[in-house]
């Protein structure tokens, strides 16, 4: 039983940082898309980060998974079920990132225009100037505030287990549904969490002096 | 559409109790840890701060699970008296909601104490205040800053009571799981409650603009 609970803690890290990937990569675009000076672009993302921040994130699972499935019958006329999995990280990754971005859009701004325009000045180019120049320097600023989403993200991961993906809060109420010792379970599921909580903050807290090791 | 705002409409009471006798709960824990942690009173100190690492480090749905499915196990708390409580998920769902928002309000509470700049507590003692009225004027001057992060924690509070749904509660969440499972129509079920949810978050966020606006009065 034990070993069934520890391999699926294993399928919770994979989700949290499958998640952790394709939040940050949206996070990405939409605090490029809110920086831009397109209001076509800036609106859109706006009115959604805003949108996902007011619901309940057991909401947000619960609709990304059942309708998908209800869209593309809509479309397509065909019953489809997506996989709980994909669907999970696609919910846990918007969740993220709308919270992400707005740390990241305060931590770009934070850099000081006149890096940019020396960076313009020696005749670098759009793309160099942004992943080159001012990302490494916003890091410093994004970093407590992404760390501390990263932590509400590995938390979030036992909501997925409500839409059948086989992580660790599943394995555990199966365990006690099988055992009928519901509180051994939990209190494991909840002490491996807390385990993997404290790793992160000891990392972040790595690198957050990596990040500040010229000074400031 | 109409039919479903009504249906969900009927779990709004619910949701909203749930919120306030959690946050109720959780103010009261938390003025009591942060006294505690603000006093280092010995071995409560220590006992606090592992309380908050437990239920900051845990998820809310994990929580909610071990108060309400735990207790099953032990059968000398079957049979001891708090287990007509304990069985009703309404009280557990307030319990797990109640400890954790206490444990995040602790926190917050803390930090904003200790964000109290050094001259204020010196100027306390240099007129003679003792311990208690120094903590008092902390207080005081703690709460008017407080008032933009609490309002952040009510908000995930409001959130958070849609996962007592799990455990058989059928607040708006939990009518619109059912909704869904009886109608298969996710796309409306799930919209109408979202619109619900978010009326009350942007009501909220209102009210404590409002109260931040007054609050924050003697800065402007």
């Amino acid at each position: 039983m034990l070993s069934l609970l520890l391999d699926a803690a294993w399928m919770t890290l994979g989700l949290a940082l499958a998640s952790l990937v394709g939040g940050m990569a949206l996070a990405l675009a939409f605090s490029a898309a809110e920086l831009s000076k397109q209001r076509a672009l800036v609106w859109p993302v706006a009115t959604l980060t805003t949108l996902i921040r007011g619901l309940p994130e057991l909401l947000v699972v619960l609709f990304i998974y059942f309708g998908s499935t209800q869209v593309l019958f809509l479309i397509t006329g065909e019953y489809v079920e997506f996989s709980p999995f994909a669907c999970g990280v696609l919910a846990l990754s918007l969740l993220f990132a709308s919270y992400a971005t707005q740390t990241l859009r305060a931590a770009l701004n934070a850099v000081p225009a006149g890096q940019r325009l020396a960076a313009q000045a020696l005749g670098l180019g759009k793309g160099h100037t942004f992943f080159r120049i001012v990302l490494p320097q916003a890091w410093r600023h994004a970093l407590p505030g992404l760390g501390n989403q990263w932590l509400v993200l590995l938390k979030d991961t036992a909501l997925v287990s409500l839409i059948g993906v086989n992580e660790m809060m599943r394995q555990a109420q199966m365990a006690s549904a099988s055992t009928y010792e519901p509180f051994t379970w939990y209190a494991a599921a909840a002490l491996i969490y807390l385990a993997i909580s404290l790793v992160s903050e000891f990392g972040l807290k790595q690198a957050a002096r990596y990040t500040r090791r010229y000074g400031g | 559409m109409q039919d479903y705002l009504m249906t969900l409409l009927g779990g709004l009471a619910i949701t909203l109790q749930l919120t306030a006798f959690s946050l109720l709960l959780g103010v009261l824990m938390a003025a009591g840890m942060t006294w505690v942690l603000e006093r280092r009173i010995p071995v409560a100190t220590q006992l606090v701060q592992l309380w908050v690492l437990v239920f900051t480090g845990t998820p809310l749905l994990i929580q909610i699970f071990l108060i309400y499915y735990g207790p099953g196990q032990f059968e000398w708390l079957k049979a001891g008296p708090l287990w007509p409580l304990l069985k009703q998920p309404w009280f557990c769902a307030v319990l797990a909601l109640g400890f954790n928002t206490a444990t995040y309000s602790t926190r917050l509470y803390k930090g904003a104490l200790d964000a109290i700049p050094a001259g204020e507590v010196e100027a306390c003692r240099a007129l003679g205040f003792s311990a208690g009225q120094t903590l008092w004027m902390k207080t005081r001057h703690a709460a008017r800053r407080l008032v933009p992060a609490y309002s952040n924690e009510v908000i995930l509070v409001l959130k958070g009571s849609s996962l007592a749904s799990t455990i058989t509660i059928m607040d708006i969440m939990g009518l619109a799981q059912r909704l869904n499972a009886q109608t298969y129509d996710t796309l409306a079920v799930f919209t109408v409650a979202g619109a619900l949810y978010l009326t009350m978050n942007g009501l909220l966020t209102i009210g404590f603009r409002w109260c931040e606006r007054r609050a924050l009065a003697f800065q402007s």
